[in-house]
């Protein structure tokens, strides 16, 4: 794996090398030689590529330039930016768990976020559409996004929100219990006020009201989120009337005072009123908490909350980095089985040659007839099998394990399959009886298939 | 019979409390939800311990004080059960279950040394008047408990740095309606067990008033929770006060009847 995330490379960097389309760089990559597979992650805070290849070294110079060639593309990078030092790269195990620890959002700017798992699901799935994504990459990431839905479902890393506007409508929630009769008030019309309202468009408000210093920016905003905009002499009024009210205005002196409250508390008839205020300096006078049914939170309140959702959060990844742990050594048994693939297979292709051969010669001299000469195939075919299932299936089993490996080393000496096939049956017209078996396997689909000679020094980065 | 029910019931409803608590400590939604659970074993167990009651004694002496007392408990629980429906509402559990435990535990150890009734009469009035009033007095407690929990969390959510729920608590929005309601419910039950009061005591006494301390009590704490709920209808105050109000008036009911019961 090689990326670069917020913690290596600024925003002005990752950005250069975000990729709206992955598929014409991954097909291309995918085909490059040093790369069997390949999965391209573009996230505004990581920019990764999870590669399966035959040699690291290959692929590491591959993967480099990739990044400097392909990915940065036109976008010259400043000369200042040694891109070497802003890429981080893992290989085997690690890279493996890397890829489980960024599904659970274990890496992410914020821990626990929810948005990763999906857009890993997208990357995976574009790399499968442009055939960049094999059998083993599949593999690899089915098995990290049940890993991160185990997380989710047996830890609390997700529950506590850590952005302003998520812990508002948090809070928001422990003051009252449904918002589908609630209306909001913003006051102001800058970044904060529209990140708020993108945080409350899915909580069904019965209506929102955007106030403005300057109502034409407040009826821009207020346009494209379907609410109502007002000027600031209307707040006294859109007082009375809001239950969520968010203020981030810029105003040296509050533009909501305790007056202002009293006199909209008289007309709410005991309804309470959350108000959030973020602006810097503040727009609401910090004794208007005292009054009953008022509850205000400025940015450091949020912030406090914040800070102690962040926390727990990160005390929950503790329990968290357990659970992928586990679910990677599931992968890890899986991958490691697949070496027994082609040990399996030549022991196969060995016990078919002698058999084919010792039964061809046999039916040579015997001079049967159609019928009995099928006979004695399917006599001499059944033998064999039934000879070669214990072992077999010892084996598979055995190889998911790191220790099971001394399994493969043992059958391969006491059936000689590293030596050439002395035997006269030995012709090599089985097709998988010399020289094949040794070259590794692939796997298509969840079926080993003989690959070809050299695989046994594929390595995975 | 009876008694064992009982305190198998006391056993559950404190089980459901500890268990609660335990989920609000913690924090963990799955206690809490096991906690529910208890708590409807709680109330069943409780059912089959009225069963047996008026197997044993049918109709059962209600008028008795640790009779009517458990049977408050029983039906504050299915009330809050109830309630459990339409609102969330689990973390009360741990207000719940504890006063339910007070009320049938005291029930099993004073139901083997009770005499028949406080008052000895025909059947209709008297049972007619204690079930009213415990269906009213065990919504007015849920009130209180509300109330409680209202108060703790507008405290939590006022303090500056806010305090912070470990666990989602029901919303102020939910306690202040369940205020609403078990008063709305609850003060009507009062009246018409009040009522039923006076009847009986005029059906054995030839008149409507005695000016025992029992009398003076239930109608004190019947004027304090028309006032409440006067105050609730008609000058909408804020849920603070509605919960504040909840409490003293539970507080002053709670001693108008059962403390005037038991010191008597």
């Amino acid at each position: 794996m090689l990326g670069m995330n917020h913690r290596t490379a600024p925003l002005e960097v990752r950005e250069r090398f975000a990729v709206a389309d992955p598929a014409p760089l991954l097909t291309k990559l995918a085909k490059s030689e040093e790369i069997e597979e390949a999965v391209l992650l573009s996230t505004c805070n990581r920019v990764e590529v999870v590669a399966l290849a035959r040699h690291a070294e290959h692929a590491r110079l591959r993967l480099r330039s990739f990044f400097r060639r392909e990915l940065a593309g036109d976008a010259a990078l400043p000369e200042a930016v040694d891109l070497d030092a802003l890429l981080y790269e893992y290989a085997d195990g690690a890279a493996i768990r890397q890829v489980f620890r960024v599904a659970a959002s274990l890496d992410s700017m914020v821990v626990g976020e929810p948005q990763i798992l999906g857009q890993m699901k997208d990357a995976h799935r574009a790399a499968v559409a442009c055939g960049a994504c094999g059998p083993v990459l599949s593999r690899l990431f089915q098995t990290a996004f049940a890993s991160a839905k185990r997380v989710r479902r047996e830890t609390r890393i997700g529950e506590r929100p850590v952005s302003v506007a998520r812990v508002a409508v948090e809070l928001a929630r422990q003051i009252f219990e449904e918002f589908t009769d609630k209306s909001a008030l913003m006051v102001g019309a800058g970044e904060m006020i529209e990140t708020a309202l993108e945080a409350l468009r899915g909580e069904g408000l019965s209506a929102v009201h955007v106030a403005n210093r300057t109502p034409a920016h407040a009826a821009a905003l207020a346009a494209r989120f379907g609410a109502a905009a007002h000027g600031l002499p209307e707040l006294p009024a859109l007082l009375a009337r809001a239950d969520v009210v968010l203020s981030c205005i810029g105003s040296d002196a509050p533009i909501l005072d305790v007056p202002m409250f009293e006199q909209a508390l008289a007309h709410r008839r005991g309804r309470p009123i959350f108000v959030i205020d973020i602006g810097v300096p503040r727009n609401v006078d910090p004794d208007v908490n005292r009054l009953d049914g008022v509850y205000l939170y400025d940015i450091d309140d949020l912030g406090s909350v914040s800070a102690a959702n962040a926390e727990e959060r990160r005390r929950e990844t503790v329990l968290a980095e357990a659970i992928t742990l586990e679910e990677q050594q599931r992968f890890d048994g899986w991958l490691t089985a697949l070496q027994a693939v082609p040990t399996i297979r030549h022991l196969r292709a060995r016990a078919e040659a002698i058999r084919a051969g010792e039964t061809g010669r046999a039916l040579g001299r015997l001079g049967l007839d159609e019928a009995q000469r099928q006979g004695v195939e399917a006599l001499t075919r059944s033998i064999v099998n039934k000879l070669l299932h214990a072992p077999l299936t010892r084996l598979r089993a055995e190889a998911e394990r790191e220790e099971g490996l001394a399994y493969l080393e043992a059958a391969r000496v006491l059936f000689a399959l590293d030596e050439p096939d002395r035997s006269p049956d030995a012709t090599g017209e089985t097709g998988e009886s010399r020289g094949d078996g040794e070259a590794g396997a692939r796997v298509d689909g969840g079926r080993a298939m003989p690959a070809p000679a050299g695989d046994e020094e594929k390595t995975r980065s | 019979m009876v008694v064992a029910l009982h305190i198998l019931t006391a056993a559950l409803y404190l089980g459901a409390g500890v268990v609660a608590g335990v989920g609000l400590v913690l924090p963990s939604p799955r206690a809490l939800r096991g906690s529910v659970s208890i708590l409807l074993l709680g109330a069943v167990a409780h059912a089959f311990a009225f069963a047996a009651f008026h197997l044993a004694a049918a109709p059962p002496p209600l008028t008795d004080l640790p009779a009517a007392v458990s049977l408050m408990a029983w039906l504050a629980v299915l009330f809050f059960l109830a309630l459990l429906r339409r609102v969330r509402l689990q973390a009360l559990v741990a207000g719940v279950a504890p006063a339910a435990f007070l009320g049938a535990f005291y029930a099993a150890l004073r139901l083997p040394h009770s005499e028949q009734a406080l008052f000895v009469g025909s059947a209709a009035w008297p049972h007619a008047h204690v079930l009213l009033s415990s269906a009213g007095f065990a919504l007015l407690g849920l009130a209180g408990i509300a109330g409680v929990a209202y108060l703790g969390e507008d405290r939590r959510l006022k303090a500056k740095p806010p305090g912070r729920a470990r666990l989602r608590l029901p919303s102020l929005e939910a306690l202040d309606r369940v205020n609403a309601v078990a008063l709305a419910a609850g003060f009507p039950l009062l009246t018409v067990g009040v009522l039923t009061g006076m009847m009986w005591v005029e059906t054995e006494l030839g008149r409507l008033w005695t000016g025992s301390p029992h009398e003076i009590g239930s109608v004190l704490a019947w004027l304090v929770y028309g006032g409440l709920l006067f105050a609730r209808v008609r000058a909408r105050q804020p849920g603070r006060r509605a919960a504040l109000a909840a409490v003293a008036g539970f507080a002053f009911l709670l001693f108008a009847v059962v403390g005037v019961g038991l010191f008597a």
